[in-house]
This record gives C-alpha cells, structure tokens and sequence, in this order.
C-alpha cells in the first residue's frame, strides 16, 4: 500500500505539490488524474525518493522508499521511458538494475520475454522507438516481480497492441492483489483500466474515489431525448418535478436532461401526449467527470484555434 | 540486510554501468595509446643520447612523466563517468535502484576511482616499459617501479575523487571536463606565470600544482615539499567530494 500524508513540494514560491494525503490499497488499479502540472509526476518522484518533500511523507508498506535495501523487490517504477543511457543495450541497462538489487541475472532474461523484446534486447538503446523504450522501462519495473508498482504515463507510444497487453498487465496484477498506481491523461483508457481514481489540479486533492462512484456522484443520470416538439416537453419537465431536472437544449428538437431517469421522462411525455423520437441514457464519462472536477485547475489553457466552430 | 552488502551489490552496478557503454572503453584506450605513445616517444629521443638522463636513472623514471597525460585521462573518464547519469537522465532510474544516496556516492567514488587509479597505473608502467624497449641498459627494478607507481596512484586516485566530486556537484560533462582542466592545467600555469607572491602561493595550493610537484618534482614555487604536495591533493579531493556529494544526497535527482 502507498500511503501519502500531508505531502508538499515547493519550488520558491510555487507550490507544485499541496499538503496531499491519500491511500492507494492493494488489489486495485488505482488512476491518478490532473492536468499538465498538477504535481503528479513531483508526487510519484517524492514516493520513489527522488524528490525530497518540503513537509509530509510518503510511505510503501509503511516505510520509506529510500530505506527499502533491495527496492526493486518491493516496488517496481516507471517514471519517464527516456531517461536511460542511449549508448547501453537493453539487456544491459536490465543487468544492471539485477546487480544493483541482488536479481538473479536469469530475471534479466524473462523479463525482456515477458515484455516482447527478445529481437532488440542486445541492440543500443538510442536505436529504439518510443513504444520500444516504454517496454523497456516496464520491463525494469518487473524485474524484482514487486508487490507494488507506480506507472507515469505508461501507454505513450505503444501500439494499440501495447495498450491492450498493459492493460491486461495491470488487471492481472490487481486481480493478484498487488498495488497498482498508473497516472495518465488519456480518460478512455483510465476508464477502461482503472477501479479507482485519485485526482489532483494545482497540487490538491480533488477527488479520491471508486471510479463507478464518481461516475455517478458527478451530477446524476443524463439522458437524450429527441421530439419535435422539445420546447413543451421542456416546459412539462421543470414544472412537473419542481426543479429537480437540469434541461440543455442540444439540437432543433433534441434536449438533455439532468436529474431524472428516462423513465421519469418518458411517462411525463406520454401523459401530456407528446410524441419522443429518441429516448436513450447518456453513459457518463470519465472525461465529463475529470473536466468538470479540474476546469479550475488547469494551470496551463491553449488558446482556441482560429478556425475552431467552424 | 547490511550496509555492506548493499555496497557491494551497488559497486557492482556501478562497475557494470562504466563499462557497458562505448565512451568508458574509447576514452580508456584513448588514454592508454597517448600514455603509450609518449613512453615511446621518451625512450626513442633519449636513446639517441642516453647521456641526458640523470645517473642511476631507471626506465621507471624515463615513464613518470607520462603521469601527467594519464592524470588527463583520469580526470575525463571521471567526469564522463559520474556525469553521463546525468546528462542522459539515467539518474532516475539508477536512483529508483540505488536509493541510499550515501552508499551510491560511496560506490560510485569507490569504483571510478578503483577503476581510473587502475587504468593510470597500467599505461604508466607500459609507457616505462616502453622507455625500457629502447634502453634496456636502464633496468625495470621492481622496488623503484613500486615506488613510482605508488605516488602516481596517489595522484590519480586524487584527480578521480576531484573529477568525480566535480561531475557530481556540477552535473554536467563540458562543465566538468572545463574546471578540472582549469584546475589542473590553466589555472596554475596562468597564476605561475603572473609573477605576483600572491598568484604564486595560490598557484602552489592548486591540485594541478601539488601533481606537476609529485610526478615531475618541480612546482611553481621552491617552498613546496612532497608533505605539501600531497596535502594540496587531498584536501582538493576531499572538498570536491564533499561538495559533490552534497548534491547527490541532499537535494533532488535532476539532470
């Protein structure tokens, strides 16, 4: 279990990190969400170690990572993919992490099987692609065969062939009962993936639940409805359940609404005699949730493009 | 699991991590070809006239002064070494590894200093050697060769603690392989050459000074002793690994 208690990272007079506290238990895949600069990545280097904290600790298993005598056995990291010697091989940059912690070298060889790169392991890192070096960083995660593990952005660059194989790495990991935190900004996939999802922006904790819970805490069930006449069926919903129902207008004769189930609105149309074209629940996403939790977080915003709405 | 045997697992590391790239071999052999090549040199200009060497001479003393292209080669392998982590943010990983930062600072000195102490002592005594393949009349004796090739290890092992220290407290190669060559080269020739007392004594204090006095026996003041040359070699040494490890322990893993 990682534990993060009161954990603050400043730099001068920026907080990049802001007195966070959360658990990530064993047996899920637990997503740890926010936007660029949010402090994910200063979070993940404080729990391995590399980044010393201003205030507060972060602890594996309940001890400090630094104090861990052979950490690959406990934890197994992937921070950034790039950051290896180009001019070492594959197998080499894994026989050295086997040295540094006490692994049977054979380890080396199984893991480089494990992660698809048995053709290039004898070959210079800085001949590999991107996907290349992410396998290559998954594979010195796995090396110690750890209990927990930490990955930051793991599916850049991988193919839709590495997306499904992580994926399944993670799932079964959880499903083995270790601790898996994976931080991404692509909210298909951590939807896909994750049980749990912890989520920061500017630092802060926002949000630290079940996935499912907060899929649904976000602003209850939404639901398309489709009828040429959408201004009555408009009218018939906020006067018949008393401002329960948060009504968008979407299209000429579509609405969608917050706060009622299809069936609620579709016995309200049937009683006032309106016919409905389409009735359908709008399933809730990750990325609705995420964007509606960290909108005043995002420290850095793009400028719309010009062209944009057109 | 005791600290000593984490050491030892992290040294091997370290030993595995200089050597598994091409630049350690290149600059190595490169180091070794040059010390070589000026032994060649020396023993081939001096057997055309033997007679300039000093009486008693031995082909020990026909390689020393090899010593200082060696010391050269040291400095760079331990530049290149404790900054190529750095440079190519290996450090993260190696760190995520090796997380007890002292015992890191301590095996990767440890080791680069084993390591280019070693490699010194080897070109300098083939450099004698090949003094030795032109005046054979010379003599390799073995009490004179461990004589010379303690003081040069010292030497070595003094310029790999400083550009080790260096490297980790700067953390960048060219910014390395600048100061200690500044330190041990221009710096005191520079302040030799300015005449002023002050510029002197500062030149005399100087690592590059205390390792021109140990391998060539001059220096650029009459006042330096063997005691003081030595001395000016390891606080040098000492404060630049001081400093450097500073760095590594204390503050976070950037490139």
């Amino acid at each position: 279990m990682i534990s993060v208690r009161g954990l603050t990272k400043r730099y001068g007079r920026t907080r990049a990190v802001d007195d966070l506290t959360f658990d990530v238990g064993a047996g899920k895949v637990t997503g740890f969400l926010g936007p660029n600069g949010a402090g994910k990545s200063t979070t993940m280097r404080m729990v391995l170690g590399l980044d010393r904290p201003t205030a507060g600790t972060a602890t594996v298993d309940g001890r400090s990572y630094a104090g861990l005598p052979a950490p690959l056995r406990t934890v197994g990291a992937l921070l950034d993919a790039g950051a290896v010697h180009p001019g070492r091989s594959g197998r080499a940059h894994l026989r050295i992490a086997a040295r540094s912690n006490g692994l049977p070298l054979s380890r080396v060889d199984q893991v480089i099987a494990q992660v698809g790169l048995e053709k290039v392991a004898g070959r210079r890192i800085k001949g590999y692609s991107l996907g290349m070096r992410q396998r290559l960083g998954i594979a010195a995660a796995l090396l110690g065969d750890p209990q927990t593990l930490l990955f930051d952005e793991p599916v850049n660059g991988l193919d839709l062939d590495g997306v499904r194989w992580i994926r399944g790495l993670f799932r079964s990991f959880a499903d083995e009962g270790r601790t898996v935190l994976v931080s991404s900004h692509l909210m298909s996939e951590m939807q896909v993936v994750a049980d749990r999802v912890v989520v920061i922006g500017r630092g802060r904790l926002i949000a630290d639940a079940e996935l499912d819970e907060m899929l649904r805490g976000l602003s209850g069930p939404r639901v398309r409805v489709r009828t040429a006449r959408a201004d009555d069926l408009a009218d018939a919903l906020t006067t018949g359940f008393s401002g329960r129902a948060a009504i968008e207008r979407t299209g000429p004769d579509e609405l969608e609404v917050t706060g009622l189930s299809a069936v609620e609105i579709g016995d309200a149309a049937y009683a006032d005699g309106l016919p409905l074209h389409l009735l359908s629940e709008v399933e809730q996403s990750l990325e609705h949730a995420y964007l509606a939790l960290t909108g005043e977080s995002v420290e850095f915003h793009g400028a719309a493009a010009s062209g944009a709405g057109r | 699991m005791t600290a000593g045997a984490v050491l030892v697992r992290t040294g091997t590391a370290e030993w595995h991590r200089i050597w598994s790239v091409r630049s350690s071999w290149i600059l190595a052999g490169v180091t070794v070809l040059a010390v070589l090549g000026f032994g060649t040199l020396v023993g081939y200009s001096t057997s055309g006239d033997p007679s300039v060497a000093s009486p008693g001479s031995t082909a020990w003393d026909g390689g020393q002064p090899t010593g200082m292209f060696a010391l050269f080669g040291v400095l760079a392998l331990a530049v290149v070494t404790t900054t190529a982590d750095h440079g190519t943010g290996g450090i993260v990983p190696t760190l995520q590894w090796s997380p007890r930062r002292g015992v890191l600072l301590a095996a990767r000195s440890g080791v680069v200093v084993a390591t280019t102490t070693l490699l010194g002592v080897v070109a300098v005594s083939g450099a004698s050697v090949m003094v030795w393949v032109f005046l054979p009349e010379f003599g390799l004796p073995v009490g004179d060769g461990a004589q010379v090739l303690g003081r040069l290890a010292f030497v070595f092992a003094s310029g790999a603690l400083l550009g080790s220290g260096v490297g980790l407290a700067l953390r960048s190669t060219a910014g390395g392989l600048v100061t200690v060559i500044g330190l041990v080269l221009v710096l005191p020739l520079l302040l030799a050459q300015l005449g002023y007392s002050w510029s002197t004594t500062v030149a005399e204090h100087l690592l590059g000074s205390g390792a021109l006095f140990l391998i060539y026996g001059e220096g650029p003041s009459d006042d330096m002793t063997t005691t003081s040359a030595s001395l000016t070699l390891v606080v040098w040494a000492v404060s630049a690994v001081a400093v450097g490890g500073w760095r590594l322990v204390r503050t976070d893993a950037t490139g």
